[in-house]
């Protein structure tokens, strides 16, 4: 299992009697990107809140490279290469674009932190809007300045809360087609929550079913998309 | 801005300033102008901490009146010497605000702001109360010593002397304010001022550099302080009230924080303003009053918003128009 990036044992958050999500298992390898999918309030967002440490775990433990990161915080744990964007656009609107991807950079520790800037900016297709401020970019370009600012610093695994939320199909595919690019190059592993079923079986490499804070169904998009409680309980007849 | 650029705008402003303290004979004028430029160092101090920390604070008098009276008390007791006592002053003020930053800048917006009202009017009523210490309501007199780092203190307390000391005092802050925000600690502060949350989730420890603009600003308001003293020879409670964080508060929306001197013009135009008003001065704050709401109203970035949009022609994305820029 050296290729074991992301590791979640038995992960369970319950608040009082409800089960937000309980005994996950998730494996992600380097390179993978691993779809999670889901009705709304099955509990993957908050699968990704616990890797990342914004929500303490009621049981279970989350490896990071084989280390137990259960107890450290959210910055420890993006220091050691946990990196997440959020389902609301989240960048720092008043400052320059390249400014605050050199700056997540280099708190991570990068050798050269404007270098490793100008090729996450020129990887998503931001090169040119480098000196404007945040708040002036469109909507897609603030998207896509949200994934550059997590993937500044060559982060171990990527986690993509709904990345893909308020873009038109067109934009969606251009983004989706980026990320799956820049994980090849990058060597990142990705776990991808999207409710745009055409991204996550066109990206990755492996999906995940949740249904009330429990895995229902995991394998190839194939075997997902074949497997007949998924269909009932998600994708429909239709899929 | 780079800093040989830095360096070349402070040289020049320095010799502005000696310029106009050797130049100018009114008395009054230049009594005007160094008013002027302490109360622009305080200003600073309050307008870094909206700039850099997005936070408003009622109560940065606080740190103003106590430094006046740190100096005042320890010149009085002739427990150290004078240069000693002001530097006392600023540091303590830095380091005391550093520790109670560590707690209260972690409560957000408008509770950030009362709770800074609440420690500052407790000082204001401790000042007061203590006639022993500080001479309460009649406020104490600074007995400073002959000379002062080596020059006689009269000529120091020179009209043009103090002008000078307080114009320099004014540029210096700003250049090491512009130095220091140009690296990574303004980018940090930036980040966390502008999204915590995700400030958090790049790597960033939010609490100390907040804590650190926290006592930063707190520094320069005491050194406006120490200056006051040194101006006036006098402190009194009324450099601890809340109503004077709220003209400094004032001044710094009049002047924007989107550059680093707008404070400073603020606090320029308030002065000027009010010496050009001259019989009126008895109605001033309510002629300031009307003033802020048109700035508030015509000019959300303030005055110094305002000559940058008018210098570079009036266009750009409204965003631009409210960031706060260099």
């Amino acid at each position: 299992m050296s290729d074991c990036v992301l590791q979640t044992e038995d992960v369970a958050i319950h608040y009082g009697g409800v089960k937000a999500v309980d005994g996950v298992e998730i494996t992600l390898l380097r390179g993978q990107i691993r779809g999670l999918i889901g009705p709304n309030g099955s509990g993957k967002s908050t699968v990704i809140d616990a890797i990342t440490g914004r929500r303490r775990l009621t049981r279970g433990k989350v490896l990071l490279r084989g280390e137990d990161v259960s107890a450290a915080g959210v910055v420890e744990r993006r220091r050691r290469g946990l990196s997440r964007s959020f389902q609301r656009t989240s960048i720092f609107g008043q400052m320059p674009v390249r400014k605050q991807v050199e700056l997540a950079s280099s708190l991570m520790g990068s050798a050269d932190p404007g270098a490793d800037a100008d090729e996450v900016l020129r990887e998503l297709s931001l090169d040119t809007r480098g000196d404007a401020i945040a708040a002036d970019l469109g909507y897609g370009e603030q998207r896509r300045l949200d994934l550059a600012i997590a993937l500044a610093g060559r982060p171990a695994v990527l986690l993509l809360d709904e990345p893909m939320a308020g873009l038109s199909m067109r934009e969606s595919l251009d983004l989706a087609q980026h990320l799956k690019a820049l994980a090849a190059r990058r060597e990142v592993s990705v776990l991808l929550v999207e409710h745009d079923m055409d991204v996550v079986f066109g990206i990755s490499d492996v999906v995940t079913v949740f249904e009330l804070g429990r895995v229902i169904a995991a394998g190839s998009p194939a075997e997902v998309r074949a497997n007949a409680r998924v269909r009932e309980a998600y994708l429909g007849s239709a899929a | 801005m780079s800093p040989p650029r830095l360096l070349l705008c402070t040289t020049i402003a320095l010799a502005l300033g000696v310029a106009v303290a050797l130049g100018v004979r009114s008395a009054t004028l230049l009594s005007l102008l160094t008013q002027a430029a302490i109360y622009a160092v305080f200003a600073l101090g309050v307008g870094l901490l909206l700039r850099q920390n997005g936070m408003v604070s009622f109560g940065h008098a606080l740190f103003f009146g106590a430094a006046g009276y740190v100096v005042a008390i320890l010149l009085q007791v002739k427990a150290v010497p004078a240069e000693a006592a002001m530097l006392i002053a600023v540091l303590g003020s830095t380091a005391f605000a550093f520790l109670i930053g560590l707690v209260i800048v972690r409560v957000p917006g408008i509770a950030f702001g009362m709770l800074t009202l609440a420690i500052g009017q407790m000082a204001y009523l401790g000042a007061s109360r203590s006639r022993g210490l500080t001479g309460g309501a009649d406020g104490i007199t600074v007995e400073w010593p002959s000379a002062l780092f080596g020059l006689p203190t009269a000529t120091l307390l020179q009209p043009w002397a103090m002008l000078l000391l307080a114009w320099s005092a004014l540029v210096l802050v700003l250049l090491m304010l512009a130095l220091l925000l140009r690296g990574r600690f303004g980018a940090v502060t930036e980040a966390t001022r502008d999204n915590e949350e995700r400030a958090r989730f790049i790597g960033i420890r939010t609490l100390l550099p907040r804590a650190a603009v926290y006592a930063l600003s707190a520094g320069i308001a005491s050194l406006a302080g120490v200056l006051a003293a040194l101006n006036t020879g006098f402190v009194s409670p009324e450099s601890l009230h809340w109503s004077l964080s709220g003209v400094a508060l004032m001044m710094v929306v009049v002047g924007g924080t989107r550059v680093l001197w707008g404070p400073a013009l603020g606090a320029a135009v308030y002065f000027l303003a009010k010496d050009l008003l001259g019989d009126h001065a008895q109605h001033w704050m309510a002629i300031f009053g009307v003033a802020l709401i048109v700035v508030i109203v015509f000019a959300p970035t303030g005055l110094s918003g305002l000559l940058l949009r008018l210098v570079r022609g009036g266009h750009g994305p409204a965003a631009a128009a409210t960031r706060p820029g260099a």
